[in-house]
């Protein structure tokens, strides 16, 4: 098991490959289909700096945040992958969820140093090991606003990373 | 004294919560074979951390997954049961504090037709303005009211499909193409194993009421061959849990098979239900 702690470096992210059992320690981000396109548009348009968090060594998980918890929504509904390629190039180290990804986005992974990691939907075991959540942005979007939490120990399996992928383990 | 208002409003919410929180005797048998059989780490460990899940889930009256679903509810009415008036109404207070209680997830979407369809005017805070599916009432025998709730998460919407099948008088023809929509799905859904829930019916509406039907009454410990062939089919993809690989992709098969018509088409419901579910809860009302 690797430990991971936040903000993740570059170097960290470097040791990794597919297959590997993390554990994620710190504070996280929480966001999805409603809010990631306009996260990325943020970033295209340069304006990343107008958030309340730092973007650059975080971790994006794609969920939403309400009192059953949280889990993993598919990471491949269009929406989401499609804020990838920007949010890797902003400094996103990891993007957690589940579901096979696209070549675009992996290509977008490889190129900035940022990884995909999947986690089963254990809400109830993540509700254990969350420890605060507030909103940071996009307070409107409800439970699908952008959301920031502290997490102790939030267990993950890395699927993509620096050119291995646990989806097609020939490539 | 008859069925009470009051008793139909607490079943409806009982049964919410149970569905919402706990998994079945058969559910948990069902993942404990498949960590036997599983060899490699990663889809061990996947495997292990939802049973793990269910535990914590149970313990602390959590819900399984954060994706609560949208409730619907199937009525079995028995034929000499005395109702009182507003019981249907009784069933959505049920249901509607049940969703409090869970708590499930605020995830019903404002606004008019447009605005819904879009998402443009945002979410209700309150995660019981989520509405019922529409009810589905069965002729039932005796004097018992049936309750049963089941909570459809989002993922398998995604991935689930109804459409016709040509069924050229084979059986094995008309499971292995139902079995092949989801095959070409599976890669994508994330939340595997799955089981996998199939109704047969003579219409669109009748299939997918079918599979509904598949998915309250289905038991993982007793599957026919039918089911057994269908649940072979899926793990024959390798796609194991969480998409990781590994020997078990579905853990099972629920098939319901209504009437047919005369006609060389049979209208299939699949839907691939995700690794909490299907998730559901009866009570019956005496």
């Amino acid at each position: 098991m690797i430990r991971l702690d936040t903000p993740i470096g570059v170097r960290a992210v470097r040791g990794l490959k597919a297959g590997d059992q993390v554990e994620i320690y710190g504070r996280i981000l929480c966001g999805r289909d409603a809010v990631l396109p306009r996260l990325a548009e943020m970033v295209s348009e340069g304006r990343q700096g107008d958030l309340p968090v730092e973007l650059a060594g975080s971790v994006i998980f794609h969920t939403a945040v309400s009192p059953a918890g949280i889990g993993p929504t598919t990471s491949n509904k269009v929406e989401i992958e499609e804020s990838i390629p920007e949010l890797a190039r902003a400094g996103v180290r990891i993007h957690l969820g589940k579901g096979a990804l696209g070549r675009k986005a992996i290509r977008a992974l490889d190129r900035y140093h940022s990884v995909f990691a999947v986690t089963p939907p254990v809400s109830a075991l993540f509700s254990h090991r969350t420890l605060e959540k507030r909103v940071v942005a996009f307070q409107k979007e409800g439970m699908e606003a952008l959301f920031e939490i502290l997490v102790d120990g939030l267990p993950a399996i890395i699927a993509v990373a620096n050119g291995t992928n646990v989806f097609d383990p020939k490539k | 004294m008859g069925i009470q208002l009051s008793d139909i409003e607490q079943a409806a919410r009982n049964c919410l919560i149970q569905a919402g929180t706990t998994f079945r005797k058969d559910q948990v048998q069902a993942y404990r074979r498949a960590i036997a059989a599983e060899r490699n780490p990663n889809p061990g460990w996947v495997l292990s951390h939802i049973l793990q899940n269910a535990d914590i889930a149970a313990e602390k009256h959590l819900p399984l997954c954060d994706d609560t679903g949208i409730p619907h509810v199937i009525v079995g009415l028995g034929e000499d049961c005395d109702l009182p008036r507003g019981w249907l109404a009784a069933v959505e207070r049920g249901v509607a504090q049940g969703l409090l209680d869970m708590p499930g997830r605020p995830m019903a979407v404002k606004g008019n037709a447009r605005e819904r369809v879009e998402q443009s005017a945002g979410l209700y805070e309150d995660a019981s303005k989520l509405s019922l599916a529409p009810v589905i009432v069965q002729q039932r025998s005796g004097r018992n009211l049936t309750l049963s709730v089941l909570l459809l998460g989002g993922g398998p919407e995604i991935r689930a499909k109804t459409r016709r099948i040509f069924h050229r008088r084979s059986m094995d023809h008309v499971l292995e193409e139902a079995a092949s929509w989801i095959t070409e799905e599976i890669h994508s859904l994330g939340c595997t194993p799955i089981v996998v829930a199939m109704g047969v019916g003579r219409s669109q509406v009748e299939a997918s009421a079918l599979m509904l039907e598949a998915m309250n009454t289905g038991n993982l410990d007793e599957q026919n061959e039918f089911e057994r062939k269908v649940t072979e089919i899926i793990n024959q993809t390798k796609v194991g849990p969480l998409g990781l690989g590994g020997s078990v992709t579905a853990l099972g098969t629920f098939l319901k098979i209504g009437p047919t018509r005369a006609s060389g088409v049979r209208v299939v419901s699949v839907r691939p239900c995700c690794c909490v579910e299907p998730r559901r809860a009866t009570i019956v009302i005496q």
